[in-house]
């Protein structure tokens, strides 16, 4: 292992013979694993695009309860945040500690924006019973009396409140009050979801899988188009949940990232770290923004209305 | 029967496309050794022929050559499109449902099979059949994935929850053959099947007539029509009716209110009582009620077997189409009136 | 070329990869890829024995027509857990992790996998998803098949599906970082010389299979994972019941599993392509074609998935154009056997026991891709699908293909691994057993799979008793020619002859170190000169000494 011409740059990893090389298989390392990440992703986007368009309407309903204003709010936090992961990387290969230093900060402060604003949709979801899975959402008793309590209570709530009545009050979809819900199951109660079948109904954009997955007694039936709303929250849970996922990974490595730039590690021959920490970091960003567009905005105009 | 030497090397052969599998499995084995022999003898040849005689020797250097490389990926390309283009031959006429097929409903359940012939004998995990008749299997399942598969007619087909499959044979030969479930369904997938019984055309009749206590799916299809479900209050009668008239629609075009066509099939009308708004036929309001929950598969086998029997498809035996018997009286009935899905 | 000369015959290093460090955290925390490897043999090999515990408790089952042995829940469970463990912790880890692993980055001249700390975390991954699926079979199994078709594993079994699920899952990142090293290090790590032509085939195959293991197992993770997710929650998309598709999850289950058997076949090619080679001492006739074969049948096998589905009630529109395509497939691996062939004309043949193993794999490999042809074409496989048939033709792929290249291959490179020479007899009479106990085990279940022996059946007709017997009484030969070796290669470790360094005049890089080899794989960097398999002059090694001590032997 010892060798004669030991001049061995800092970081150089031992089976590597040089830094080319090592940068070059770093890179090319974090390339083939975002490629497997897409293929990963594009199981879930096949899910997705196979039930979209059967259920068109339900998923247009579904999508209409996640808050458009606050998606936006995070693919603008995200975008905002590769930027600053981009500018990470420029000063990183000039070797300049302090910016880096502020920028993954920065970065790290966009990335956790991002996963509050999310804490804040989850948490609506949960109140309103729109978490797929049957107990996850918040349990709500009804007295005799007919005032609803609930029965159990986040601890983190009250900030977003607020925030959630506030949108609810503008958005005009969830007009109604709280529901019971004893055992946190999903439940859907709006009734636009019944509007558009019908108006898509008389104009003929039902597809087939909607003609019989809708309907029961020759009207619409709630039980049914909710099971299809379901199925657009169980997606929209499985790809955005794994999204975070990825982001609080991503966090991680920020975090051994600014531990490494504070100590100065990263120099003009060395930076893959961070080169490769910014593939990633945008590659989860680009994630987002397909997410984005499919899980908030598509079919969002069915229920606009008004034209 | 299976063929009574000490190993059977050989299932019966005992449907009308059964030949066609096996000249098919012939020719493969044909190739196969074709493409074998000259291989195995070479790799004999040359391993005895070119054995070691002096350690570490080095042979003279071969690299290639780009000839034989295009031949021996040309030559297995296009026998293998011969074995291809046969393979697609037998299996349209394996998926091709010929038209006048007796039709005979299956329903699979963990773990036995419910047949129903549309003369009304029902039987579990035995299947009495005429020779020489083609026979459609009409399927599905309560529960999980099962798989109809009769070896000695070289066919088989899922059998899916949710929706219909088919499978179609015409048997050649009397016996009795094996039924298997061969797609795995749970604890006691092994005893999932029983057998079928291939019969002369006059012993199967004895046989309907000696086993058929039971009635037709048609006849309990009628009487589910104009009685128990009461169908016809909005299906039987005029073409004022809120319903559509049934007779004679079966296997046409409907025209839906959405100005799609479909088809009038076993899917259509079992979606149709079962999801009545779905598909809408043209000039009808979608106010039927859906049936779902209160028919058992059973009966919607039967349902289905009376509404194609309007349009004069019966089967073994010769039912007069039922007159009309609820007149357009019936005004002031409940939720549960009228229906249509299909018109002429 | 004093390079060359240099690293003729190296002498023996004081410190090889094995006698560097003894404590158990040198080999746990270790970063080297052969340390890796020798972990992955034993762990893997474990697995095979259990799985083969498994084969042989179902052969035992089926010698009778009645299920009196087990019970059918029980037989459910027991060929469940042989095909799990079997196929994700067995064939597909077998050659890549621990052949490929070992040999791959000393082929190129390289001292280790680009990623060795990637490397060690697929082994813990492999070993937590191993772990994990030993614990569910332990409390009770799963009794779905190896297959997980929905709606029966979401809704209907009662077993441990979810734990079973997860492990899979797990496992399946181990085999995805192992595929991304591979991917990486060839790109980057080759020696000076080292062209992309001059690569062994064995690195070309494994090159193909790494680019199936990262492009094709996340979407079978994927998959997996809402399947459990349904499972616990009961919603999803694959049950009926809850406005699911089961044919979507048998679609995303096989766009993974169909290349999946790539996965498993593809680095035993190259083994073959390396015994094949080395033991007739002749450069592998058509070595391009042999090379683009292998990244076609890569490319190919991920447009052939619907062939697993030909019953299932897909259009007849998709039943052909699959069938067409599953066509397209078999010429390359045609074009292999082909080469092959060609390669023992005019070579200097010698009957070693990884060259038994090697014809052995060439007469079942023959078997099994022509019964493949069989299966492809589609009238024919709606009358053969889940039956026997297409068991025999899997294992003739799987344990013919897969295993004997790994025997093969394992044999050949056991004295580069452990510096100990196998028992040459004892290996062509396991060589000899396994491919007789492989063709009576097997080729019977041809036969019963035309009569229409469903598979997964703890019970069957009477009539089809007497092949059964020849079935299970194959199989015991099989077990045995598989157990030998586990004995004298053992023995070998200790009271095996030393190896020298290169033993068969092998002009490979791996052959140009000593074995077994330091942990930095070479004293110093190897520059290449010579193409693959030169075994001539230009190669630079000094045969006419290596004949010389050979006859002193004697």
């Amino acid at each position: 292992m010892a060798h004669e011409h030991d001049y061995h740059p800092p970081g150089l990893q031992h089976q590597f013979e040089d830094m080319e090389q090592q940068q070059d298989s770093v890179t090319l390392g974090m390339w083939a694993f975002l490629v497997q990440e897409i293929m990963f992703f594009g199981g879930l986007f096949t899910a997705y695009l196979v039930f979209r368009s059967r259920y068109p309407m339900a998923f247009a309903a579904g999508s209409n309860h996640l808050d458009a204003f606050l998606g936006g709010l995070n693919t603008l936090v995200l975008i905002v945040s590769s930027l600053t992961m981009a500018l990470t990387v420029y000063y990183a290969q000039k070797g300049n500690r302090n910016m880096q230093v502020i920028l993954i900060v920065l970065t790290m402060m966009f990335g956790t924006t991002f996963l509050v604003v999310k804490y804040f949709e989850y948490s609506d979801k949960y109140h309103h019973g729109l978490v797929p899975f049957n107990g996850l959402n918040q349990k709500i008793k009804k007295h005799a009396g007919g005032e609803t309590e609930k029965v159990e209570k986040s601890s983190l709530v009250l900030p977003f409140e607020t925030r959630a009545e506030a949108s609810e009050a503008k958005s005009e979809t969830t007009a109604e009050a709280v529901h019971e819900n004893p055992r946190g199951e999903f439940q859907w109660h709006d009734a636009k979801g019944e509007k558009i079948v019908h108006e898509a109904q008389k104009n003929n954009y039902l597809t087939p899988y909607e003609r019989t997955g809708y309907f029961t007694n020759g009207e619409y039936d709630n039980a049914k188009f909710t099971q299809k709303v379901r199925i657009f929250f169980y997606i929209y849970f499985v790809m955005t949940g794994l999204h975070g996922l990825h982001m609080i990974v991503g966090l991680g490595i920020m975090l051994w990232l600014l531990v490494m730039a504070w100590r100065g590690s990263y120099t003009a021959e060395y930076f893959s770290p961070v080169e490769i920490s910014g593939l990633y970091w945008h590659f989860v960003d680009i994630v987002w923004i397909f997410l984005f567009p499919l899980l908030y905005l598509l079919g969002r105009h069915f229920l606009a209305g008004g034209h | 029967m299976q063929s009574n030497t000490w190993i059977p090397l050989f299932p019966d052969q005992a449907s009308s496309f059964a030949w066609q599998v096996d000249y098919l499995y012939f020719y493969l084995i044909l190739i196969s050794i074709a493409f074998s022999i000259p291989i195995v003898a070479a790799i004999f040849f040359f391993a005895i022929k070119y054995r070691e005689t002096e350690k570490f020797a080095t042979p003279d250097e071969i690299h290639g050559s780009t000839t034989l490389e295009i031949a021996w990926s040309i030559i297995p390309f296009v026998i293998s499109m011969t074995i291809f283009l046969g393979g697609a031959l037998v299996y349209y006429n394996q998926y091709r449902v010929p038209e006048d097929a007796m039709e005979i409903y299956v329903v699979g359940k963990q773990w036995m099979w419910k047949f129903q012939h549309g003369t009304g004998q029902r039987e579990i995990n035995e299947l009495h059949i005429p020779v020489g008749r083609k026979v459609k299997l009409t399927m599905t399942t309560e529960d999980v994935l099962h798989d109809v598969f009769i070896p000695a007619f070289r066919t088989k087909a899922d059998v899916v929850p949710g929706r219909y499959t088919t499978l179609w044979f015409e048997a050649t030969k009397t016996g009795k053959f094996h039924l298997y479930c061969a797609e795995y369904c749970g604890l006691n997938h092994s005893g999932m099947g029983g057998w079928v019984y291939v019969m002369e055309q006059n012993e199967f009749d004895n046989w309907l007539a000696g086993g058929g206590t039971g009635q037709t799916p048609v006849e309990i299809g009628k009487d589910l029509f104009n009685n128990r479900l009461g169908c016809a209050s909005c299906h039987a009668g005029g073409a004022n009716q809120r319903g559509a008239k049934l007779e004679g629609i079966w296997g046409t075009n409907a025209k839906l209110t959405n100005g799609q066509e479909v088809k009038v099939d076993e899917d259509y009308v079992r979606n149709s009582i079962l999801n009545p708004s779905g598909q809408i036929v043209e000039g009808f309001q979608p106010i039927m009620p859906t049936f779902k929950g209160q028919v058992t598969e059973e009966q919607l086998v039967a349902l289905v077997a009376y509404i194609k029997s309007l349009s004069g498809n019966t089967n073994a035996t010769s039912m007069s189409n039922p007159a009309p018997s609820t007149p357009a009286s019936n005004t002031n009935t409940t939720a549960k009136t009228a229906a249509a899905n299909s018109n002429k | 070329m004093q390079n060359v000369d240099a690293m003729n015959i190296a002498d023996e290093p004081k410190v090889n990869y094995l006698t560097n460090g003894f404590s158990l955290r040198s080999w746990l925390l270790t970063k080297d890829h052969k340390r890796i490897a020798i972990m992955y043999l034993i762990t893997v090999s474990a697995f095979f024995l259990i799985g083969g515990l498994y084969a042989a408790t179902i052969r035992l089952e089926l010698l009778t027509p009645q299920s009196d042995l087990l019970e059918s829940g029980t037989y459910n469970r027991v060929f469940t857990q042989h095909g799990v463990v079997m196929v994700f912790f067995f064939l597909i880890p077998v050659i890549p992790a621990i052949l490929g692993n070992f040999l791959l980055p000393i082929m190129i001249g390289a001292k280790d996998l680009a990623l060795p700390r990637i490397n060690l975390l697929s082994l813990y991954i492999y070993w937590i998803g191993g772990a994990l699926t030993l614990w569910a079979l332990m409390q009770g199994g799963v009794d779905t098949g190896w297959t997980f078709y929905t709606p029966y594993s979401t809704t209907f079994s009662n077993t441990y599906v979810m734990a079973v699920g997860l492990g899979v899952f797990i496992n399946g990142f181990s085999s995805i970082l192992t595929g991304l090293n591979f991917i990486v290090t060839v790109h980057t790590m080759r020696a000076p010389g080292m062209t992309w032509f001059r690569l062994p085939l064995f690195v070309w195959a494994n090159y193909a299979t790494a680019l199936v293991m990262i492009l094709g197992t996340p979407v079978v993770a994927i998959t997996i994972l809402l399947l459990a997710i349904e499972r616990v929650a009961h919603v999803g998309i694959f049950d009926p019941a809850i406005g699911g598709d089961p044919i979507l999850f048998q679609h995303l289950f096989w766009f993974y599993s169909h290349p999946a058997v790539y996965i498993m076949i593809l680095p035993a090619m190259g083994v073959i392509s390396e015994l094949i080679s080395n033991f007739s001492r002749k450069k592998v006739f058509g070595y391009e074609f042999i090379a683009f074969s292998s990244i076609a049948i890569a490319v190919f096998g991920f447009l052939v998935w619907g062939h697993h589905m030909f019953v299932s009630g897909q259009s007849i529109y998709a039943g052909l154009v699959f069938s067409f395509l599953t066509m397209v497939v078999a010429v390359p691996s045609a074009i292999k056997m082909f080469n092959w062939t060609a390669t023992l004309y005019r070579g200097s043949i010698s009957y070693d026991a990884p060259m038994l193993f090697a014809f052995g794999f060439m007469g079942l490999f023959l078997i099994g891709g022509l019964t493949g042809l069989f299966l492809g074409s589609v009238g024919l496989t709606v009358h053969l699908t889940d039956t026997y048939f297409i068991v025999a033709h899997f294992h003739y792929v799987m344990v013919g293909g897969t295993v004997l290249g790994y025997l093969g291959g394992l044999h050949y490179w056991w004295p580069k691994m452990t510096g100990r020479m196998y028992s040459e007899f004892w290996g062509k009479i396991s060589a000899m057993l396994v491919f007789v106990g492989f063709n009576l085990t097997f080729f019977p279940q041809f036969i019963l799979g035309y009569q229409g022996m469903p598979r997964r059946y703890a019970s069957y007709a009477e009539e089809l008793q007497v092949l059964n017997i020849f079935s299970s009484a194959g199989a015991a030969v099989l077990g045995t020619g598989m157990t030998l070796p586990v004995v004298y290669l053992i023995h070998s470790l200790v009271f095996g002859k030393k190896a020298e360094a290169n033993p068969w005049m092998h002009p490979g890089l791996e052959w140009r170190t000593a074995s077994p080899p330091p942990t930095e794989n070479f004293e110093q960097m190897p520059v290449v000169t010579w193409d693959a398999y030169s075994f001539g002059e230009d190669s630079g090694l000094d045969i006419e000494g290596a004949r010389e001590r050979e006859l002193a032997k004697v």
